[in-house]
């Protein structure tokens, strides 16, 4: 085990003897890492959506409307009603309406997740239980259920509820008073005072009724923008340059090959074990130092970065062990410092897109989730999803970590039984 | 004679891609003493590396086995590798690295820590010269210290057997001049037993306290150089330029006769010789012998005795070269 550490120390003291190995282990993932996460945070990384309303209206009952909708998710904001000093609506000049042009324009330029249309006539059609149409404009799936529409259609659901029951009471209210002269129910005032009671009454009893489904988000309470954007650039750039600097090995490994320093170990009295458990320790310590100092920042910052450390932990270990695998696995089969090095870098730059590193896996379509699920990266990235944006603990992310294990298993076998040191 | 390495049909075989086997290496057997200097010597590609890397463990053998101070490199590879030192043709060094940082890494894959240690490295740093450059690193040596410090390595565990690996290639004249002479003290003054592969027969000749030529990976011929050029029957040449007046027929007869060893000589008057000398009056008379020093002084009496005056004397031992082209029909350079 000394022969293992020692060799371990020593490759170690050379990496750290170059400057530049200072930049990529560090310098470069901490500036890619702070930039996407502040970036991410800002533009994609919140779970709220963004519902215009262009409203033609200008009703009380449209008042109302809205009103129930800002009320009925807290993930859906209403634009430009519910705008504030950040412009989180992304409105260009500080409108305080928008007109259907304008509304379809900002769908289209994505500035906004759907937009909801109030026509003219709105709260006169719910008045007299006349039928009034709403236009609903989005680039969403129409194969896919929209939370924003469903959303939207429950409201509606209860105005609608709300009508009919003023509707149904009135002709109760006739059938037993009849409209004769002399019925209260004669004069049109009261009449329509009437209905517009009933209905009031109806709207009240309806809202106080529990929603069955609410469309909330599902990250942890206390999520700020902060935590979205740097919860998936964290693990995210940590995978990315943690391949990038594992996989680096392979040109280490033959560059040891080719400057002798590797068959000089071998003509020592060194098990074949000793030699590849002390160039593997190595890796595995350099893949560790960089996710630790990434997660490291995180914490000072004060990133949300859930609850469970040593599950965190577990799932870096068992990416770290598995691209540690994949290095020795390939490095027997490369020709070339050249090779591998071109190797390394496409790989990395492939399975860590693919797995979810740059951007979360479950914005893609289920046919690349599945593919993306080739790469370890998808693996880690659901332990790591599952522990910081979800609070998950280790037994929410056994699953992830036996699949990195298991991979390295295989991986480590093929590398052992292939590592040469003088042939 | 003690044996520290015994070879017992020590064979390698490669596979090709389209399947044929190439035979670097045919069953070597050879048997290297305690404290002799024992070179291989061969042409470039001859099989020399491939053979030592096989006896230090580098590579496996493809068949039979290397015994290093009785213990089969194949079956007992950590007692046999304990016993040896490796200086590789190539500087293999960490160039990111001090000189010492190399040797203290090294001595601690060779079980050595601590103070010992610490006191061995010195020890190396001042055998090799380079105790004021201790903590320079080695990128910034020049090739000759490189060098030196490569030699260093493989002397921190104070190994009984040495394995140089054409340790001058690459090296200007002085460099590798300082490299021959630290390979005779590591004989003479620690009783080393060395190893040495070369391609260049001058250094195989002033080393070599015996000698095995290898060709297309086969030991074509082992021993002293006495004994390997007496094995092709080569003869020494002696060279005379005399006053030819003396010279006749019947007295190149009684040299024939009454010199033992003698197998013939050639005679060319004045001015029909080698002229190199600038003595052209002079005529030259060739003689061959097994034994040139042993025939030279009957030679000179007969040649007094007839009144032939004897200007100059110069014999030829054939040389390595010459037994590598007998055994091959190549030059060694070739």
């Amino acid at each position: 085990m000394r022969a293992i550490i020692d060799i371990a120390l020593n490759d170690l003291r050379i990496f750290f003897s170059q400057r530049g190995n200072w930049i990529s282990l560090i310098v470069l993932p901490l500036a890619f890492t702070a930039f996407l996460g502040w970036a991410m945070g800002r533009e994609f990384g919140s779970t709220q959506v963004r519902l215009d309303v262009a409203d033609l209206d200008g009703g009380p009952a449209a008042a109302g409307l809205i009103n129930r909708l800002a009320a009925s998710s807290d993930v859906i904001i209403l634009c430009p009603h519910e705008n504030d000093a950040d412009n989180v609506c992304h409105l260009d000049n500080g409108e305080t309406a928008l007109t259907t042009e304008q509304g379809i324009n900002r769908v289209q330029r994505g500035r906004s997740d759907a937009l909801l249309v109030i026509p003219a006539g709105y709260g006169q059609a719910v008045q007299t239980g006349a039928s009034a149409q709403l236009d609903y404009y989005s680039l969403e799936d129409p194969t896919q259920p929209s939370p924003i529409l469903q959303t939207v259609n429950a409201v509606l659901q209860k105005v609608n509820s709300a009508v009919v029951a003023q509707q149904m009471d009135m002709a109760m209210l006739e059938a037993l008073v009849g409209t004769d002269a002399g019925s209260p129910l004669a004069d049109e005032k009261t009449r329509t005072a009437m209905a517009a009671s009933l209905q009031e009454d109806a709207q009240r009893l309806l809202d106080s009724q529990p929603d069955l489904v609410i469309f909330k988000s599902t990250a942890p309470m206390e999520t700020s923008s902060l935590d979205q954007g740097f919860g998936q650039a964290i693990p995210g750039m940590g995978t990315l340059f943690v391949m990038f600097t594992v996989l680096g090995g392979m040109v280490t490994l033959l560059r040891e090959r080719r400057q002798w320093t590797l068959q000089r170990l071998a003509v020592a009295p060194l098990r074949r074990s000793q030699i590849l458990g002390g160039k593997v320790l190595s890796y595995f310590s350099l893949g560790m130092i960089q996710f630790l100092v990434l997660f490291g920042m995180g914490a000072v910052m004060g990133v949300n970065l859930g609850g469970a450390p040593l599950a965190l932990l577990a799932v870096m270990t068992a990416f770290v062990l598995c691209v540690t695998a994949l290095t020795f696995a390939l490095a027997p089969r490369m020709k070339s410092e050249q090779q591998a090095g071109g190797l390394s870098r496409l790989l990395a730059l492939t399975l860590a897109p693919l797995g979810g590193a740059w951007w979360p896996l479950s914005i893609t379509p289920p046919f690349m989730q599945t593919i993306g699920h080739l790469s370890p990266v998808a693996w880690a990235m659901d332990g790591f999803q599952t522990l910081i944006y979800n609070g998950g603990g280790l037994p929410d992310v056994l699953t992830e970590i036996g699949v990195l294990l298991a991979a390295a298993g295989v991986l480590f076998a093929i590398g052992a039984a292939t590592f040469r040191v003088g042939e | 004679m003690d044996t520290m390495v015994k070879l017992r049909d020590l064979s390698k075989t490669y596979r090709r891609s389209d399947g044929s086997a190439v035979e670097a290496v045919k069953q070597i057997n050879l048997e290297i003493y305690k404290g002799e200097i024992f070179s291989l010597l061969g042409p470039n590609g001859a099989g020399k590396t491939t053979t030592i890397s096989m006896m230090s463990g580098l590579i496996a053998p493809t068949g039979g086995d290397a015994f290093i101070g009785g213990h089969s490199i194949t079956k007992e590879p950590m007692a046999a590798k304990r016993l040896m030192g490796f200086i590789p043709q190539e500087v293999a060094l960490y160039p990111e690295l001090s000189a010492r940082r190399n040797l203290l890494f090294f001595g601690k894959m060779y079980g050595m820590h601590g103070s010992d240690l610490n006191k061995r490295v010195d020890e190396v740093l001042a055998f090799i010269d380079l105790t004021d450059r201790q903590k320079d690193k080695i990128s910034t040596f020049s090739g000759g210290m490189k060098r030196r410090v490569n030699i260093g390595v493989g002397l921190l565990h104070r190994p009984e057997l040495l394995f140089m690996d054409e340790p001058t290639v690459g090296i200007d004249p002085q460099n590798r001049r300082r490299v021959l002479d630290t390979v005779k003290q590591l004989r003479d003054e620690y009783g080393m037993t060395i190893l040495y592969t070369t391609h260049m027969m001058e250094e195989a000749q002033e080393l070599s306290d015996r000698v095995g030529i290898i060709d297309h990976g086969e030991l074509i011929a082992l021993g002293t150089q006495g004994e390997l050029t007496q094995q092709v029957r080569e003869e020494d040449q002696i060279d005379f330029a005399i006053d030819g007046r003396g010279w006749s027929s019947e007295l190149e007869a009684r040299l024939l006769q009454e010199v033992p060893g003698l197998t013939r000589v050639a005679y060319a008057p004045p001015g029909h010789g080698d002229d190199s000398a600038g003595e052209e009056s002079l005529a030259a008379l060739t003689a061959f012998a097994a034994r040139g020093r042993q025939a030279l002084p009957d030679i000179i009496r007969i040649l007094n005795d007839a009144g032939v005056e004897v200007h100059s004397v110069k014999v030829r031992e054939p040389d390595l070269e010459a037994v590598f082209l007998a055994l091959t029909g190549r030059a060694l350079r070739d």
